[in-house]
């Protein structure tokens, strides 16, 4: 234990601890302890048209702009979090990669599905604070599915599993939330499914990788109105984050600031409705909350969804 | 008008057998990259670059079009948006099929006399899906199929590239592959096309007519498709919409393959294959598929 507080202490010295944020009118900002400061000064100087790609090419030049912004953290300066409106970190990535099925499910299934993806709208991201909005279409239901996302770091093409770590910037908390029931049975039917406007919150702050320790062993969960629905660990992921990276790559090529959505544990899924909270977080990735509205009010039970967990563990 | 990329992505006007350089007329466009520029002037085209690019129709240099190499319009579009089964079969189908579409990676993007790299996977075959490509101007939101052409900026060749008999129904494993979406040559302005739901599509394989079809056999058609579409997402100045294909003459991709698209009035597209592995399948029209997607 004295061992792992030391080099802790190690790390918060040599300065590799790193949360990136926009905050307000989407200043970009990294999180001090409980503050946060503004880096507009070190950063503007990047080419850019908006936020989004502000932070996909801060994330490619990062190496440039580390100890500046290291200096920023451990500046004493900086306003407290609580009193500013956090955005989402990457309000507007190149590409969202969302795995499909890619839990074992708390260990039910005896091996992954075939490995499967899907590409999310990226004008649905949404940040800390926000509103996720249903849509008035017919569904059966609307799930949250909390998620552990990746940021690629550098360009990222037929890249092998051995050194799929290298590409990885940092890690965000995400919720891909999901409507049921839409779409050809049986068939592909993911863009009605997911990528509805609002659909992707993501945040509130992107942490870089270093001070993630084991991206396959993070703890996950996801509560609506305060109580707990999905509570899982990324040990029981199927195909393990380098093998991702390996086929995602094989097929399109990543660009920094592009987000992998890693799939999500289907064991405590339950439906979203006008008036929920929802509060996701993974420890070291902080806490985003949200909020559901629903136009047309319409009503489904509170609690986890039990159809559904049984169906994907095969029970 | 017809706009597009050349040479080091410097933007051009293309007329007849020549084109013209813009790029002293665009520098105040705020563009990290070749799609923000392009997505600056689809932005201010009515208001600003319409006729700022006449004019420089009148007086500039017109460079010959066989001393250029022409790049995709759209080089790294936000969105595209690919219409799933989205035509009658030439008639053969009652009624248009649920509507359904899948996103097709932006990286996919090739222009004209690029290759198409098919890559060594499981794929039993390698398709060929030419697409009228609808390109957006005007964000779109929510819009009511009576506004939808208000929101079109402008129209476009595209070939949807598929991977087929992969063993779960995945469209970013199908139709995602780097490469696998070939535009152009060039991007052509609405008022150029008066009705995009009447005009002729084409594609010839080594010289061979494979695809030829009309867009009023759309299932779905324009205006439902923007309604649709903008109603799940927000659909941004530069982002495409494929109306998807008639399957009736697809057929396979295979190495050394020369593939050529024409749409009314919006030029011709032409690209080239590459597949390492050398496979071989039947050469002509793919039978099998036009017969179970037409239902017979």
């Amino acid at each position: 234990m004295r061992i792992i507080v030391l080099a802790e202490r190690i790390n918060y010295l040599l300065g590799c601890e790193m949360k990136l944020v926009f905050y307000n009118d989407f200043i970009p900002g990294v999180v001090s302890g409980d503050n946060i400061v503004d880096i507009s000064e070190i950063v503007n100087g990047i080419p850019h048209i908006g936020p989004g790609d502000l932070m996909s090419r801060l994330i490619q030049n990062f190496d440039q702009y580390r100890s500046s912004i290291e200096s920023a953290e451990k500046s004493n300066s900086g306003v407290p979090i609580t009193s500013v409106r956090l955005r989402a970190p990457v309000p507007k990535p190149g590409k969202i990669l969302c795995m499909a099925g890619n839990y074992l499910e708390n260990g039910t299934l005896k091996e992954p599905r075939p490995i499967n993806a899907f590409l999310k709208n990226r004008d649905a991201v949404i940040g800390d604070g926000d509103t996720i909005i249903l849509p008035p279409a017919p569904v059966t239901i609307f799930h949250h599915e909390a998620e552990a996302g990746l940021v690629f770091g550098k360009r990222a093409s037929k890249i092998k599993a051995a050194e799929a770590y290298e590409y990885v910037f940092g890690y965000v908390n995400v919720i891909d939330v999901s409507a049921r029931g839409l779409g050809p049975e049986g068939g592909d039917g993911f863009f009605m499914g997911k990528s509805w406007h609002t659909f992707a919150p993501i945040g509130p702050y992107l942490v870089t990788a270093d001070e993630v320790k084991d991206p396959q062993d993070l703890h996950i969960k996801l509560s609506v109105n305060g109580s707990i629905r999905q509570e899982y660990s990324t040990s029981d992921m199927g195909h393990k984050i380098p093998e991702t990276i390996e086929w995602a790559t094989s097929i399109a090529t990543f660009n920094p600031g592009d987000v992998l959505f890693l799939g999500t544990n289907h064991q405590g899924l339950g439906a979203l409705q006008d008036g929920d909270e929802v509060e996701m977080g993974i420890e070291g990735l902080g806490t985003i909350r949200l909020n559901v509205n629903e136009n047309l009010k319409r009503k489904w039970d509170t609690g986890v969804d039990r159809s559904v967990a049984d169906r994907i563990a095969g029970r | 008008m017809k706009l597009t990329f050349f040479n080091d992505y410097q933007l051009g006007l293309v007329e007849d057998d020549s084109i013209i350089d813009l790029m002293p007329l665009v520098g105040n466009i705020n563009a990290p990259t070749s799609q923000d520029l392009i997505n600056g002037v689809i932005s201010e085209f009515n208001t600003r670059y319409r006729s700022l690019f006449l004019k420089a129709s009148a007086t500039e240099i017109k460079i010959p079009l066989s001393q250029v190499q022409l790049r995709a319009p759209l080089p790294r579009p936000g969105k595209i948006v690919a219409m799933a089964a989205n035509y009658m079969e030439n008639g053969a189908l009652k009624e248009p099929r649920p509507i359904n579409a899948f996103f097709k990676s932006p990286e996919s993007v090739i222009g004209n006399g690029d290759t198409v790299i098919l890559p060594p996977n499981l794929a039993t075959i390698f398709h060929h899906e030419a697409e009228l490509g609808l390109v957006i101007g005007e964000t779109a939101k929510d819009v009511q199929p009576e506004e939808a052409y208000k929101h079109i900026f402008g129209y476009i060749n595209f070939v949807d590239v598929s991977a087929r008999g992969l063993n779960i129904p995945s469209f970013y494993w199908g139709k995602s592959w780097d490469t696998f979406g070939p535009m152009g040559p060039y991007l052509v302005t609405a008022d150029e096309i008066p009705d995009p739901q009447n005009i002729n599509v084409n594609l010839w394989v080594n010289g061979d007519i494979r695809q030829t079809y009309n867009t009023n056999d759309m299932g779905h058609k324009i205006p439902r498709i923007i309604e649709w579409a903008s109603s799940i997402a927000r659909l941004e100045a530069g982002d495409i919409i494929i109306c998807g294909t008639n399957h009736q003459g697809l057929g396979a991709l295979q190495d050394g393959d020369k593939l050529e698209m024409e749409t009314d009035g919006l030029g011709i597209l032409s690209v080239l294959v590459q597949d390492d592995s050398k496979r071989e399948w039947p050469r002509g029209v793919d039978t099998e598929m036009a017969d179970r997607v037409a239902g017979r």
